[in-house]
């Protein structure tokens, strides 16, 4: 069962080795990193480190979990799904002795692997931009990496939901229209402390930013706030994903 | 337990109250090669699909190698390798590497590869994105792939799709030595009898969903067997005393027809009989149906086998 699904895994690992979704994932921690380097921290010139890095993460983040990082899951999932619709790859894989759920998750785990690979360059630049703006001392690595880290997992969700429209939908093109659809209203919805904290694409945002006892917690909720979310919305669309897989007809 | 490679029972699928396939009995024995025959829409792949699991039937059962589909997929699918359609492929991906991300998942040697690729012809072209490839390069890595895990079984869904004449012929060649050199049984359908004539022992046809013929090509052979045309002068006269003396005779065309199972000693016995009465005997001429125009008369009004 478990070597089954590794072989799956590595499977996908190949199809994507020599794939352009390689170009993709820098962009995004690139943009942050010009931010980085351009944000002035002067105002904050007797403050602690930490309201110093807080402030330039939250610069940095600010494009990239707010609308970036959504729409990469997007992306990645219609991507690990686009090679099977083009050329009649799912019958072929679905005739051979793998289980649908296996073949799901390993899916779902490459995915999540590309996230976490765009979010490690993003540590990246934040802690390449620190030194740059001379905050090199101390760099506070529990609270980065809780950033990068609940970022990640606010994204499984949309990328359960993502994967199950593409897996669904031939198209390329229509589940990236509507990922974008979802996620532009972020900019709205994240001034909303009514709507913000059960809006599940805008959780990435809310759980980068969450630094617990934040002064400038104006979008900062308490990441406990933000895990029921993501939670209870990765479950159902995860179920959904899987039941619908499991009854496809090839 | 029985000996049957492939067994379907009642096997049915409806697609918005229409059947596509409607209580299929298939039999398949081990170490056969099966043609599965009909015409465009009459539901060879649809029953395909559910040999494979791709999709669940209606109604009706599937087993495969003695053991239910239903209950067993993986096991039997590990042992079967199939070309649904179209072939599949990664285009961005060679021909190696299509069959590598085939072989993670199989957990075969990776010199498997080669050889497969070498059995269908493609060594030489391995290395190219198979994109670039033609319809019957890409067919042919479609079979290299259905290869590749060693089946007991394979299944062929018009596999001669797109290949050219020479193509054709070897995969038939490829198609022959499968039960002999390695014991697999094949399923493989086709539009044209003529594809699997001289490879299939065993002949399905199946016609709007129902098959209506199931038996052995010797059995269709004789089914197709000829009648015997006499020319004769006064043929009214000559028809009418070759029934009194028990001849299934029939007059046609102005001339007298032999019908059913008519070996050399009654073909002399009615010439003798016609001499003996003064008809002059012009031409004696054995009228074979073939096997296609038998087929697409199966194929046309549904002959219960
Ligand atoms: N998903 C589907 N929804 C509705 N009808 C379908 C579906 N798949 C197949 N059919 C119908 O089932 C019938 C059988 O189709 P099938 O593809 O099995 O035929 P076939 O024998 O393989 O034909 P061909 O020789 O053209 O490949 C057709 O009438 C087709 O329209
Ligand atoms: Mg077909």
């Amino acid at each position: 069962m478990m070597s089954g699904f590794l072989r799956l895994a590595a499977s996908e690992r190949l199809k994507l080795a020599k794939s352009p979704i390689w170009l993709l994932i820098p962009l995004s921690p690139l943009l942050s990193l010009v931010i980085g380097l351009l944000v002035n921290l002067d105002e904050f010139g007797q403050a602690d480190n930490a309201i110093k890095y807080e402030v330039l993460v939250s610069a940095m983040a600010a494009f990239h979990a707010m609308l970036f990082l959504p729409i990469l899951t997007g992306i990645f999932s219609a991507f690990v799904c686009r090679y099977e619709h083009a050329g009649g790859g799912w019958k072929q894989l679905l005739a051979m002795p793998v289980s649908r759920t296996g073949l799901y998750f390993a899916k779902f785990l490459t995915v999540g692997a590309l996230l976490a690979i765009a979010q490690l360059l993003f540590l990246g630049a934040v802690v390449a931009a620190a030194f740059y703006q001379g905050l090199g001392d101390g760099v506070p690595w529990g609270m980065l990496l809780t950033s990068v880290f609940s970022g990640w997992l606010a994204c499984l969700p949309l990328a359960a939901l993502q994967l199950l429209v593409s897996v669904g939908w031939s198209s390329f093109a229509a589940p990236l229209v509507i990922n974008v659809m979802l996620t532009v209203p972020n900019m709205l919805v994240l001034n909303s402390e009514r709507f913000a904290p059960f809006y599940p694409w805008a959780q990435p945002m809310l759980a980068m930013l969450s630094f617990g006892d934040s002064e400038l917690g104006r979008l900062a909720l308490p990441l406990e706030n933000v895990l029921i979310t993501v939670t209870g919305s990765f479950v159902v669309f995860l179920a959904a994903g899987l039941v619908y897989f499991n009854r496809k007809e090839v | 337990m029985n000996e049957w490679v492939i067994e379907t029972r009642a096997l049915s699928k409806r697609y918005k109250g229409r059947y596509a396939v409607s209580g299929l009995n298939l039999k398949i024995a081990k170490g056969d090669i099966y043609g599965f025959l009909g015409p465009n829409g009459a539901g060879k792949t649809t029953t395909i699909r559910m040999l494979l699991g791709l999709i669940k039937p209606s109604s009706g059962s599937v087993h495969i190698f003695g053991k239910e589909l239903q209950k067993e997929r993986l096991s039997i699918l590990r042992r079967v390798g199939s070309l649904v359609e179209y072939p599949s492929y990664y285009g961005h991906l060679s021909a190696v590497d299509n069959l590598e991300a085939i072989r993670r998942i199989l957990d075969v040697p990776v010199g498997k590869i080669a050889e497969v690729l070498d059995i269908v012809g493609l060594a030489k072209e391995a290395r190219r994105p198979v994109k670039g490839f033609s319809l019957g390069m890409k067919q042919r890595l479609g079979i290299a792939s259905a290869l590749l895990g060693s089946p007991e079984l394979l299944v062929l869904d018009e596999p001669t799709n797109g290949l050219d004449p020479s193509g054709i012929l070897e995969i038939r060649e490829l198609i022959k030595d499968m039960p002999r050199q390695h014991g697999i049984t094949v399923l493989i359908s086709s539009h044209l009898l003529s594809e699997v004539e001289l490879t299939a022992g065993t002949v399905g046809i199946i016609r709007q969903g129902e098959l209506v013929f199931q038996d052995t090509i010797e059995s269709l052979h004789r089914q197709a067997q000829g009648q015997i045309r006499l020319v004769v002068s006064e043929p009214e006269q000559a028809t009418v005393a070759l029934m009194q003396h028990g001849f299934r005779a029939e007059l046609k065309e102005s001339a007298v027809w032999l019908n059913g199972g008519q070996g050399d000693d009654a073909v002399a016995g009615a010439v003798k009989r016609l001499v003996e009465r003064e008809h002059s005997v012009y031409r004696v001429e054995e009228r074979r149906k073939s096997l296609e125009e038998l087929f697409l008369q199966i194929v046309g009004e549904g002959l219960r086998a």
